[in-house]
């Protein structure tokens, strides 16, 4: 048969077999290296178990299904379940700006940041150079009692007068074990240069300035792991661990100000939760976005099926010039959809758009309307541009279910005496609905995450930018999330964002079961 | 002219809706063609007309638009191919293998392809952050890694529809060739892939107008100028500056709308087949 002529059992097949496996193994060994060099453990452990089950099903007697399942399974379980875990995940977080490192990386960066000049001013001439493990060094004197030291990544030794050697400025430059750097070494390092620190031994370190001069810094925050607090050398105060992802002033752990930043993602569950239902400040343009998603998606669905219906009815007789009238009337349904939108934005604009210039020919308005600004004037024109881009599908729906209704029962009706509208109403709309529920269900929930619209047209907006408002009076929840988790780098809130996220998933998630036990797809197989 | 009288009222409610339908395709085609550049502000017909602005699109530096499109044609088209293939292997696995969790394995896909995928922006902005410091070639910023969240999200929806696809094409052949002693892979490749060519460059097509139409996460990923889609490239082009960029901007979008529209006329009738396929059984 076709399969043996082909000569696909064999050889051929095997070999091409092997070559695929070989490229994804050195991809996944490539990236396993970088991992591991990155010390991302948790990539390298997840790639680990990809790498081995990917060849597991190739190599040995898997199950056969394995081999068609794997590469789409790899994919979905990578970058679609992965961030809907990770969402459920984040939800429980303080994660912030501000919060949105571990936590000992956070000690660790405030512990170094917390670095100063001394008070004293103590400089230092230098030499910079490589000490005898071919690490950065410094020749060093100290300007103020000119004591001479070599200084290293492990310390500093003074240096007996006569073991080292000054320059014509009086600065040392040679001693043993010391090579200086030349120019060219030196400019190749660069800025590298000044974040360099010897340690002096007293919790002080002498760090560069530029080649020349370095300066003692010292340390103001210590770490203590005994009692998990931070001191300060110069207040005295003792930091404690807030439970809430900062070390702060124990006297007054919720002022913003008493808290040491950064500070570190921290387990907050179910704070963000509570938020949303309980905290004024958050619940309010929670529920007020909430209320304009639910009243947007639903007039959405309402308005576009009820164009769509009606013009599936007009054209349910074989009228002249049919043809013509569809290809024209789907094209909104063809064109891409985020064009369409910002050429409507275009269309809407105050000074120069046709709209305002049309009003304004006919008499209509005397002087422009600025769309955006008003909240009620800009749903107004979500609505309408969503109308248009979504007519042509109901159009296109509701004629196919139209020719699904059997004519039998509109002739039956009529034999009884029914008029058309009649018939109409207690025939064909049941029977319609009946059909397309489920469809529109899905548009219902299509729409509660129409992003596009929203953000391209309005951005959300109008928005009281100058009191911090995060919820603008057209934001749907999915831009709501996108302003409080991407939009403003220096006030992202992931934690919340993906409590926002969550909603969304278990509504969607309600909506789409709904709709599927509707049409049964679900008992189908 | 007695059934045109009848037919009156479908004749005018096509007509409006052809006026509603038409009126900014119609601005966008006289924009275009506007030499002075700016928002149409005089009268619906422009009065100098020209292709100027098309030429600003392959001239000017600030509007790299052929790079856009490049950009868009490779993602598009690397995300379609790719996904088709292993869509594809899924929705046959699912549709003729018989296995254990298989109606599980369904109805967990039926479940996971009605999420999409931009849901969970705000982890997959997180996750792909923490990925570019080790792989800084597929994390946040980079077209590598928007291909690789690309291929996951349509992943579930192109092996939804090719299941559906795959259900209709009949059995018969790849059972006679499992009596002749054929294995599942021979099978798949040899009998079923030919056969089933022509639908799956369909989803083919109509997953690569999908991701050419994407915005969103292509906007939280492609952040130089010279990596934009032309989803991305044109709307932060346009954005803010309204009056100055519509020329030009009206130009880009008719040059990409064009070819997408012309796809997706032609595949009419499998788009409408495709809506109505999972309502109208039941």
């Amino acid at each position: 048969m076709l399969y043996r002529l082909a000569g696909f059992r064999g050889l051929p097949a095997t070999i091409l077999k092997f070559i695929l496996l070989a490229i994804v193994d050195i991809i996944g060994g490539i990236a396993i290296t970088q991992a591991i060099a990155g010390r991302a453990t948790v990539m390298i452990v997840v790639l680990a178990a990809i790498l081995l089950g990917v060849n597991y099903v190739y190599l040995f007697r898997a199950p056969v299904q394995w081999k068609f399942l794997t590469p789409g399974l790899v994919f979905l379980a990578a970058f679609v379940l992965t961030p809907i875990i990770y969402t459920v995940g984040m939800s429980g977080f303080n994660y912030t700006t501000g919060n949105e490192i571990s936590r000992d990386e956070a000690i660790a960066a405030l512990v170094d940041n917390s670095l100063a000049e001394d008070p004293e001013g103590t400089a230092y001439d230098i030499t910079l150079g490589k000490d005898s493990n071919g690490d950065m060094s410094a020749l060093m004197m100290n300007q103020i009692d000119g004591v001479v030291s070599l200084a290293t990544l492990d310390g500093v030794t003074p240096l007996e007068e006569g073991t080292y050697e000054l320059s014509e400025f009086g600065v040392p430059n040679a001693a043993e074990g010391f090579t200086a750097y030349t120019p060219d070494e030196i400019a190749e390092l660069g800025d590298k240069i000044t974040e360099v620190r010897f340690p002096l031994g007293d919790g002080s370190f002498a760090s560069p300035i530029y080649e020349e001069l370095a300066v003692r810094l010292t340390q103001d925050l210590t770490y203590d792991p005994k009692t998990d607090t931070l001191t300060s050398m110069s207040t005295g105060i003792v930091y404690k661990d807030n439970g809430n992802g900062n070390f702060a002033d124990p006297a007054d752990p919720d002022n913003q100000d008493s808290k040491l930043y950064p500070g570190w993602r921290a387990v907050n569950f179910p704070d963000n939760f509570k938020g949303l239902l309980f905290d004024p400040e958050i619940r309010n343009p929670f529920i007020g976005v909430f209320g304009w998603t639910v009243a947007f998606a639903f007039l959405s669905v309402i308005t576009t099926f009820a164009v769509g219906l009606t013009l599936a009815i007009a054209m349910d007789k074989p009228i002249r010039g049919r043809r013509m009238y569809r290809s024209i009337l789907i094209l909104p349904y063809a064109i891409p959809g985020f064009l369409s939108i910002l050429i409507w934005r275009g269309m809407f604009q105050r000074d120069f758009g046709i709209i305002n210039r049309l009003l304004t020919d006919f008499g209509l308005i005397s002087a422009n309307i600025d769309w955006f600004e008003n909240t009620w004037t800009a749903r107004a024109v979500i609505l309408i541009v969503n109308l248009w881009l979504g007519f042509p599908y109901m159009y296109l729906i509701a004629s196919g279910a139209l020719q699904a209704i059997p004519a039998e029962l509109k002739e039956a009706a009529a034999i009884d005496g029914a008029s058309p509208f009649q018939s109409f109403r207690q025939i064909v709309l049941p029977l319609l609905l009946q059909i397309l529920n489920p469809l529109l269900i899905s548009s219902f929930a299509f729409n509660f995450n129409n992003f596009n619209i929203i953000y391209l047209l309005t951005g959300g907006g109008p928005r009281d930018e100058l009191n911090g408002e995060r919820a603008g009076s057209t934001d749907i929840l999915i831009s709501y999330a996108y302003q409080t988790a991407i939009t403003n780098p220096l006030d992202q809130n992931f934690g919340l964002a993906s409590a926002i996220s969550l909603f969304m998933f278990i509504i969607v998630g309600v909506l789409s079961m709904w709709s599927l036990r509707r049409s049964k797809a679900l008992e189908e197989f | 002219m007695k059934t045109f009288r009848v037919n009156l009222w479908r004749h005018i409610t096509a007509w409006v809706l052809i006026a509603f339908t038409a009126f900014p395709i119609y601005v966008v085609v006289m924009s275009s063609l506007d030499t002075s550049g700016g928002l149409l502000t005089t009268s619906l017909i422009p009065p100098e007309m020209g292709f100027d602005n098309f030429a600003k699109l392959f001239n000017d530096d600030q509007i790299p638009f052929m790079t856009w499109v490049k950009n868009s044609l490779y993602v598009a088209s690397i995300t379609a191919v790719v996904s088709v293939f292993m869509g594809a292997a899924s929705a046959y696995a699912f549709s003729r293998l018989r296995f254990k969790g298989r109606k599980l394995g369904i109805q967990a896909l039926l479940l996971i392809q009605v999420f999409p995928s931009f849901l969970a922006l705000s982890a997959i902005f997180v996750i792909m952050g923490e990925v570019y410091k080790v792989f800084p070639a597929f994390g946040l910023g980079t077209t590598g890694g928007l291909l690789l969240i690309y291929l996951g999200g349509s992943m579930g929806i192109n092996a939804w529809l090719l299941k559906g696809f795959i259900d209709s094409i009949p059995a018969e052949l790849d059972e006679s060739a499992r009596i002749d002693g054929a294995t599942a892979s021979q099978i798949y490749w040899l009998i079923f892939f030919p056969l089933a060519a022509p639908v799956l460059a369909v989803v083919t097509l109509l997953s690569f107008i999908g991701t050419f139409n994407e915005f969103v996460l292509a906007s939280l990923f492609l952040t130089d100028v010279d990596q934009r889609t032309v989803a991305v490239g044109l709307q932060q082009f346009i954005g803010g500056k309204f009056d100055q960029n519509w020329g030009p901007f009206t130009a880009g979008s008719l040059l990409a709308s064009i070819p997408i529209v012309i796809i997706f006329l032609s595949l009419q009738r499998y788009i409408i087949g495709g809506l109505t396929a999972g309502s109208v059984k039941g």
